[in-house]
């Protein structure tokens, strides 16, 4: 298997057994939703990015381009997202060169699919797959081991139990636009405030027939207010308590001074330290 | 990659985790059925998609067309049975065109269990293949975990199978008409997702003769007494 | 043929500029000075025969077979050149025992001679290799029975499976003749090699189409339509091989198999009988021959 070595599998699995923690994957805790309207389809996702516990990114982007009228939302190791949606992205606009005709969810959703699949789960994207192409509009899920799911309405990632419960008590059949942005918009938000993994702000994707518009910090939640006070704290605060004068004409007491040569440009090559 | 924490170190050190195909998978905990009956087959399935406790999906196809009359019942991983089902669909139309004729459920069998035996190790995938043709009429296999391949009159699968082996051995009669057909069927998926937990959502069904592919959907709303779609 | 020594005749895969392969042509006269071999399709099995002209005393009678088994169901039989038959049966057994590994099930006779058929067709593209020198006749029998799924456990309803189409027929004999061209029809009766002409006249007189010549009595015609197509080249002497493939509830239970020793002997035995009926009647009618260097069609 191409960029996967196993060659210490059984050891680490041998030494995890027996106690030895072993390294842990740096997964991307998130909440990711898509929702079909009338029309088109809408795809959402918070901007946090962790590493272990702490937040590496307050504000990524985790809706990919895959096409002008498919775009993906991912979860799961962030570079897996990132790679994979680029690498379908650019196999999928070769073969719409070739063939001449726009590219399909479907077919995206089958090259994702089967590219998982035959990574077995190792490469760890989840996805939602959205657009709308000459057969209609598509919405997909796609799981890290390769299986996948066409709903109305879905949501991925840590925040997903959050956010489907808004959809599972506000979704209603044949949506207006405005109506499934504001309800993807509300199930991320329950993402960002209910689930630790997600936070920040809502980026939105509108995939309509005839143009996609993508709204950065559709809604930002979590701005950071101006300070009240000043915190800088006023000089002398720090008491001194002793001092020492070195002249620079006694500096070849602590370290050897080399004059350079008017020739010789000065570079930083050199570097004597005093044993 | 995350390794599981289940499993056991054997006596020759090597790490022997049984439920690794499980961990993180998205698994069709499921009650599949196909059966028999005077016109032909009749398949059957719940629809829910597990992801450890959490329902991935509650309206779940389990019901997969690989041919125009040769459908099939996935239970186990989501992922192994979609592609399983993906490549012989692709087979099965191939042989229509390369040998001009279309292809019989026997072939489709053939191929679901070629795919299934030889990749034993790798697949945790239960099916169910059932299907109509003009010169063998309707047929029900079944393909269980170790990739062997079983003709029966009626055949039942997944998690959810367990709770009706009585059911379906009490009230099972050959030569059932449709009505009849279709009722066992719904009856005995009704018990699966009762007793079973991992098993729910609605009935799906298709109905195989030399009519075609007929679809049926019942939901739990109306305890599944009313046709829809 | 006008165009011979001009080149165009030297190396296979390349046109002659009247659109012709001659490698091709060439590889057809190598089957024209082979034994006479024949096949019948009768309505109820399948008769293959050859005359096997004897080039050496030393050879020892019965052995040395011509007619070989490709899968249980079937057999084929070639003119022309001996080991390229070798070759085509050997293939033939490889494309049998691979669509049984896929499909678990037999290959129909129409499937194997659609597939060698292609691999013959092969050797007419390539410059490095030369065309098949040899006219293969293959017949044999799909089953009319419902076959299970080699491996398959249970058998399903015991009332047998719900919702057949009644009234329609499945399996039977097959036929097939594939040239060096790779070309290969479906036929009701055929001949290849030095006595084609001969046997061909002779097979159209027992109106195969009608679907009513019984197994035994194709074997008895099949004797007879060797001898008759020896005639012409009476100095050489020749061996009688046939074999056949019943249905399942005939003779040989569906599988291909030698003509049993008494059968044959009797077909033999009317064969010479009414070959010397023959010689009193048409001894005369001499220059009826066919004309020579028949066409290449299709």
């Amino acid at each position: 298997m191409p960029g996967f070595d196993f060659s210490n599998h059984t050891r680490n699995a041998a030494l995890h057994a027996r106690g030895v923690p072993l390294p842990k994957s740096t997964s991307t805790g998130t909440t990711i939703v898509g929702c079909i309207f009338d029309g088109g389809v809408v795809i959402a996702a918070d901007t946090r990015a962790t590493s272990g516990p702490i937040v590496a990114d307050k504000n990524c982007e985790k809706l990919h381009y895959i096409a002008p009228q498919i775009w993906c939302a991912g979860a799961g190791t962030a570079a897996d997202t990132e790679f994979t949606t680029a690498l379908i992205s650019s196999q999928l606009e070769l073969h719409s060169l070739s063939t001449g005709r726009k590219p399909r969810v479907v077919t995206c959703m089958t090259m994702l699919k089967q590219h998982l699949f035959r990574y077995q789960g190792h490469i760890g994207a989840y996805l939602v797959v959205a657009g709308v192409d000459p057969t209609g509009v598509g919405l997909f899920t796609v799981h890290a081991h390769g299986s996948t799911d066409k709903l109305p309405y879905v949501t991925m990632g840590s925040g997903s139990l959050a956010a489907m419960s808004v959809f599972e008590t506000q979704w209603k059949p044949s949506l207006t636009q405005e109506e499934a942005v504001k309800l993807a918009s509300n199930a991320i938000q329950a993402g960002i405030f209910n689930d630790l993994g997600s936070g920040s702000n809502v980026d939105v994707a509108i995939i309509t027939k005839d143009k996609t518009t993508l709204k950065r910090g559709y809604v930002r939640p979590n701005q950071r207010s101006e300070k009240q006070k000043s915190y800088i704290f006023a000089r002398g605060t720090t008491a001194v308590l002793n001092e020492k004068i070195i002249r620079k004409e006694e500096i070849s007491k602590y370290v050897s001074v080399h004059d350079l040569g008017s020739e010789e440009t000065a570079s930083g090559e050199k570097m004597d330290i005093d044993a | 990659m995350e390794f599981g924490t289940t499993g056991m170190l054997n006596e020759d050190g090597i790490h022997v985790d049984m439920e690794r195909l499980k961990k993180g998978e998205v698994n069709l905990g499921t009650s599949i059925m196909a059966i028999n009956f005077k016109d032909g087959v009749i398949l059957g399935a719940d629809s829910r998609t597990t992801t450890g406790a959490y329902i991935a999906n509650r309206v779940t196809d389990k019901l997969t067309q690989v041919h125009d009359t040769i459908w099939c019942c996935r239970s186990g991983s989501a992922a192994d049975t979609q592609a399983v089902a993906d490549i012989v669909h692709y087979q099965l139309g191939m042989y229509g065109v390369m040998n001009g004729r279309q292809p019989t459920t026997q072939t489709a069998a053939a191929m679901f269990q070629e795919l299934c035996y030889e990749n034993k190790d790798r697949l945790s995938a239960g099916l169910i293949i059932a299907g109509w043709d003009e010169r063998h009429g309707g047929q029900v296999y079944s393909i269980p975990l170790g990739g062997s391949l079983h003709k029966q009159s009626y055949a039942i699968g997944g998690s959810g199978s367990t709770y009706i082996y009585g059911y379906c051995d009490a009230n099972w009669r050959e030569g059932m008409n449709e009505e009849e057909a279709v009722n066992f069927v719904k009856g005995s998926l009704q018990e699966a997702i009762k007793w079973d937990g991992s098993s729910g959502g609605v009935i799906r069904m298709v109905v195989l003769t030399q009519k075609g592919a007929d679809r049926h959907l019942y939901l739990p709303d109306s305890n599944y007494a009313v046709r829809h779609q | 043929m006008t165009s011979i020594g001009t080149g165009y005749d030297l190396t296979n895969s390349v046109f002659s500029p009247d659109g012709r392969n001659f490698q091709v042509e060439y590889a057809v006269k190598a089957v024209e000075n082979g034994g006479t071999s024949i096949g019948i399709r009768c309505k109820d099995g399948v008769v293959l025969a050859v005359e096997k002209v004897i080039t050496s005393k030393l050879l020892k009678p019965g052995a040395n077979k011509r007619i070989a088994t490709i899968d249980r169901h079937m057999g084929a039989v070639s003119s022309g050149l001996i080991p390229d038959g070798r070759h085509f049966v050997s293939r033939a057994r490889e494309e049998a025992a691979s669509w049984r590994k896929v499909y678990k099930t037999p290959i129909t006779t129409s499937d194997l001679a659609n597939r060698m058929g292609g691999y013959l067709q092969a050797y007419t593209l390539y410059s490095s290799v030369r065309p098949f020198g040899i006219t293969a006749i293959v017949g044999g029998w799909d089953s009319e029975r419902e076959l299970p799924v080699d491996g398959q456990v249970g058998s399903g309803p015991s009332i047998g499976a719900g919702g057949k189409v009644e009234g329609k027929k499945y399996g039977g004999p097959g036929l097939y003749m594939i040239e060096p061209s790779g070309l290969y029809w479906g036929y009701y009766g055929a001949a290849t090699g030095k006595g084609r002409q001969t046997a061909k006249a002779e097979l159209e007189k027992l109106d195969l189409a009608a679907g009513k010549l019984s197994l035994e009595d194709g074997v008895k015609e099949a004797a007879k339509i060797i001898y008759i197509a020896h005639d012409d080249n009476k100095d050489k002497e020749f061996e009688l091989e046939m074999t056949w493939i019943s249905g399942l509830d005939g003779p040989t239970k569906g599988r291909h198999e030698e003509v049993p020793k008494d059968i044959l002997e009797e077909a033999e035995r009317l064969a010479k009988k009414a070959l010397e009926g023959d010689d009193d009647e048409e001894e005369i009618k001499e220059e009826d021959k066919p004309a020579e260097g028949d066409k290449m069609e299709e």
